[in-house]
């Protein structure tokens, strides 16, 4: 479920630019690169699981999957926008797992890597920014997604 | 996994382990079957501190407090389970007790690694169960035998996970 954008079909120089997948959290546009996605589907219900762990309280039940739901929207201070919400698979380091994005359906976008910068302006584990279109997108590293967060809050 | 009643136990495979799965607010949980020494209704188990049954004695255990459950212990459903580690003893109230099941195994799941907090401790793993995940309480941190001390330390869990990020059957 994914959009490409026009440029997509473009053959791509080794290592000089990245596919990334644009979605939006509460209205932010954040991206991330395709190779850390596994896929976007709608989201369903959720089961709340007791933990200590920062934005990690929920397992989505898929088939016979279970996967921990990362609650980006909350870090973020925003609430997730549009009805049917989507769910955006992610392949952490630890697993996959889950993140409930905003309704609009994510897009496919190429961005030069010489065009990133190296802040990502966002209090979150991040890969740089990119402006995409007149939007600052910020670059999520969604395989070490919560990593500083947990790491800060144990140290 | 499948439920069954108390009777018949002899004829279960040799690997299954037993659970009795109960229902805290939205959480299913799953204590090891060898530990229930007793079901009462919330008349049965009164309203002291503790409570006497055959001899032994369990203090009351808020396992929803515990837990950080929004839990209401007031429905008809209610019961309190005498529960026993060998070491120590607790009666835990719960809102439902949903049965004893059989599980195998592979139906068994370690609680995915991305959870890295006190959770470790209080959850071994956990099970698909119909429609619900059920998580498989720790009898030991629920009876109070774990304290903070006595944790893992973080890097140990962390080599751990890393070295069997889906092992099944573990957790059973």
């Amino acid at each position: 479920m994914l959009r490409a954008s026009r440029g997509q079909h473009q053959v791509q120089g080794a290592k000089r630019s990245w596919n990334v997948v644009v979605f939006s959290v509460g209205g932010i546009r954040l991206a991330a690169r395709t190779e850390d996605v596994g896929g976007v589907s709608p989201w369903t219900q959720t089961i709340q699981v007791p933990s200590g762990t920062p934005f990690v309280r929920a397992i989505l039940k898929r088939d016979n999957r279970a996967m921990p739901v990362y609650d980006l929207a909350e870090r973020l201070n925003r609430t997730v926008q549009g009805d049917p919400l989507l769910c955006l698979e992610v392949r952490h380091l630890d697993g996959p797992m889950a993140i409930c994005i905003d309704a609009d359906v994510p897009s496919l976008e190429t961005v030069e890597v010489a065009a990133i910068r190296s802040s990502g302006g966002r209090d979150i584990e991040s890969l740089g920014s990119v402006t995409i279109g007149e939007h600052d997108v910020t670059i999520v590293a969604l395989q070490r997604l919560g990593r500083s967060i947990q790491d800060a809050v144990t140290r | 996994m499948s439920l069954r009643g108390r009777q018949n136990s002899t004829t279960r495979p040799l690997q299954t382990a037993s659970f009795l799965v109960v229902r805290v607010g939205l959480s299913y949980l799953a204590l090891p079957a060898t530990g229930v020494r007793g079901v009462l209704t919330s008349e049965e188990a009164g309203h002291e501190q503790t409570v006497t049954e055959a001899g032994s004695v369990y203090r009351q255990v808020d396992l929803a407090r515990q837990l950080s459950i929004v839990a209401d212990l007031s429905g008809p459903e209610m019961r309190t389970v005498l529960y026993s580690t060998g070491r120590s003893q607790g009666a835990m109230a719960v809102e439902q007790v949903v049965g004893l099941i059989d599980v195998e195994p592979n139906e068994c799941l370690p609680l995915p690694a991305q959870f890295r907090g006190d959770e470790r401790n209080w959850f071994g793993g956990m099970m698909l169960y119909q429609d619900q995940l059920v998580l498989i309480l720790n009898p030991s941190w629920a009876l109070g035998e774990l304290s903070s001390a006595e944790a893992a330390p973080r890097g140990q869990v962390e080599q751990s996970m890393r070295a069997t990020p889906v092992t099944l059957g573990e957790s059973c």
